[in-house]
């Protein structure tokens, strides 16, 4: 379903503010396999979804999704194919039009848009009967701007608008991240039923082992822009939170390693 | 009486500027400047065709498309060249003004002799009244020339904005508010952001150029300098409608721009008749729309220092 082939990044190049985000990443996904990566802070993970969601060109490499080379699809294109959940959750939902709008445009997400009137009577009643299903009581308040719910409920909603038409990819990246723990649980259980109800292809970068050992078939480990470990199957399955913050021990000990090595040659030879 | 059919009949018409400012600053949260540039445009090509014998209709209709391609020019510079908005609307806006001149071969062109949409809302309006002059209106006279223009400027300021409310309840309208509102958002639901602001300039700017058509026809000429101040002039009817209506909801600032546009345009015409030096008019206006744009940040530290005052 989505190929990562190769794939370079850097930003500002040529700068002293240059940073290398991926070094030629590799990464297939097969229809309705539900990825989850992790990785230290800097390590190339929001890069990596924004490349595939086409927030900017890569560098090098190639990236295919569904059979088709999107390379160098601008990212409202792709958007036809990918639904986006973002940390921030206030970057989901336009402020100040109401929620029944925001849900119409994304029942529309990657088609034509003409002169048809936004809110049809049926796609009212069908995001009435959506929005209920959040059990957040927000159907009584439709027509209210977006802009005045909590981060949680923006959050909820943003993932009902990213997968109301079925992407072929969802992407999410640290959607729970910004919201208060309880909001938080309300929102991963929500991903993982919509996941699991459409059987949606997903990468999910998350923050929290606890999510990273309980969700997913496959979890990924990024470290300064590269894929570091690659868990899958029964290995994914018997992995616990304690494993993975042995293997995050493990990455700082390499690094520290890798400094003082370093750190020697250049005693030696300078 | 015939000033304040006068300034009635001035604040429709420039009420259709007003709701193409309302696109721009409201919605895209960028005052275009292009506004001066294509007002102008759209008087200069309504009246060349008008003097060239052209129907009213027609010339108004290719003033429209002139002013949508003027607008389109800034967004393209301003999305595909990646060149700040403002700079954009500058740019295009000082192109605009030899092109003008160009339009129109002088820096004024008469209309007195031609036809233009005052002929043919006199001729509607005197063929309604029975070819009566003038009509007793609560024991005033009024010319039916007067009553006619005024009662087609308005029609043409409702149907505009029905239009426009409209528009903006439609799959498209919404996605362009939402351009405005979130970029980010509505490319994640798959529509070009820049392509949304070509179209939304384009549209703000058919809109002003259509003020600047009828302006012409309203007070017989086109001007290559009627365009100065008037982005301002349409900022200051928006702002007068907010604070009228009091709500951003949408219906209610389409119907605002069009009263704030009108309102504006009656203060104005009574300052001028209690001795108003017209020369000090921009900078009147220029200084409202300067107060109107800090009052909010002012009231609000009022009130906050208020609130610490009461808790300390
Ligand atoms: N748009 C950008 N411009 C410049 N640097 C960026 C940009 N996006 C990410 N980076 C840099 O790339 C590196 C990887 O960032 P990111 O992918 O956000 O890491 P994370 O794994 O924490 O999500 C960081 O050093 C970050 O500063
Ligand atoms: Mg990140």
């Amino acid at each position: 379903m989505l190929d990562v082939r190769r794939v370079q990044k850097t930003f500002n190049p040529g700068t002293p503010n240059e940073v290398r985000s991926l070094k030629g990443v590799d990464l297939a996904l097969v229809e309705g396999e539900f990825v989850v990566i992790i990785g230290t802070n800097g390590s190339g993970k929001s890069t990596m979804l924004n490349a595939v969601g086409g927030s900017f060109f890569v560098d090098a490499g190639a990236i295919h999704l569904d059979g088709r080379d999107v390379t160098r699809w601008p990212e409202h294109r792709r958007a036809g194919m990918i639904g986006r959940v973002f940390q921030n959750p206030f970057s989901g939902t336009a402020p100040n039009l109401s929620i029944a709008e925001n849900l119409a445009l994304s029942a529309r997400r990657g088609r034509r848009r003409g002169l048809g009137w936004a809110l049809r009577g049926d796609l009212r009643s069908q995001i009435h009967e959506v929005v209920r299903s959040l059990n957040m009581g927000l159907e009584t308040r439709l027509d209210n701007e977006i802009g005045n719910l909590s981060g949680g409920q923006r959050q909820a909603l943003t993932l009902l608008m990213a997968t109301w038409l079925k992407p072929k990819l969802l992407l999410l990246d640290e959607h729970t991240a910004a919201l208060d723990p309880k909001s938080a649980d309300q929102v991963i259980h929500l991903s993982g039923e919509l996941i699991s109800r459409d059987n949606l292809t997903t990468l999910m970068v998350t923050h929290s082992m606890h999510q990273a050992v309980n969700l997913g078939e496959r979890l990924i480990m990024m470290h300064r822009g590269q894929i570091l470990h690659d868990f899958r199957g029964a290995e994914k399955r018997r992995l616990r939170v304690d494993d993975l913050l042995g293997r995050f021990e493990e990455v700082r000990r390499a690094d520290l390693l890798d400094e003082t090595a370093a750190e020697m040659l250049r005693r030696k030879y300078v | 009486m015939s000033l304040l059919i006068g300034a009635l009949t001035i604040g429709f018409i420039l009420s259709l500027l007003a709701l193409g400012v309302l696109i721009s600053f409201r919605i895209f949260a960028f005052p275009d400047i292009t506004a001066e540039g294509s007002i102008t445009l759209g008087a200069a090509v309504a009246a060349i065709l008008l003097v060239n014998a052209w129907s009213p209709l027609a010339a108004t209709t290719i003033a429209v498309l002139a002013g949508m391609t003027s607008g389109a020019a800034t967004g393209v510079l301003h999305t595909r060249f990646r060149i700040n908005g403002l700079l954009a609307g500058i740019l295009v806006m000082t192109a605009l003004y030899s092109i003008n001149l160009h339009v129109m071969g002088r820096s004024n062109i008469p209309l007195l002799k031609a036809t233009t949409f005052v002929t043919r809302a006199e001729e509607a309006g005197s063929f309604l009244l029975g070819g009566r002059e003038s009509l007793n209106l609560f024991g005033w006279d009024v010319s039916t020339r007067d009553l006619s223009v005024l009662l087609f400027s308005l029609a043409v300021a409702l149907l505009v904005g029905a239009v426009l409310y409209v528009f903006f309840r439609t799959d498209l309208g919404t996605a362009m508010r939402a351009t405005g509102d979130n970029s980010q958002m509505i490319r994640a639901m798959g529509v070009s952001d820049g392509n949304m602001i070509v179209l939304g300039l384009a549209v703000s700017n058919g809109l002003v150029a259509l003020a600047g058509a009828l302006l012409a026809q309203y007070q017989g000429f086109s001007d290559v300098q009627m365009g100065i101040g008037m982005l301002v002039w349409g900022l200051a009817s928006v702002i007068i409608g907010e604070a009228l209506v009091g709500v951003r909801q949408l219906g209610y600032t389409v119907t605002g721009a069009v009263m704030g546009s009108v309102l504006f345009r009656l203060l104005v015409a009574i300052a001028l008749r209690w001795g108003l030096d017209p020369n000090d008019l921009k900078l009147i206006t220029a200084l409202f729309v300067f107060v109107a744009l800090i009052l909010p940040g002012l009231l609000a530290k009022v009130k906050m220092s208020k609130a610490g005052a009461a808790h300390a």
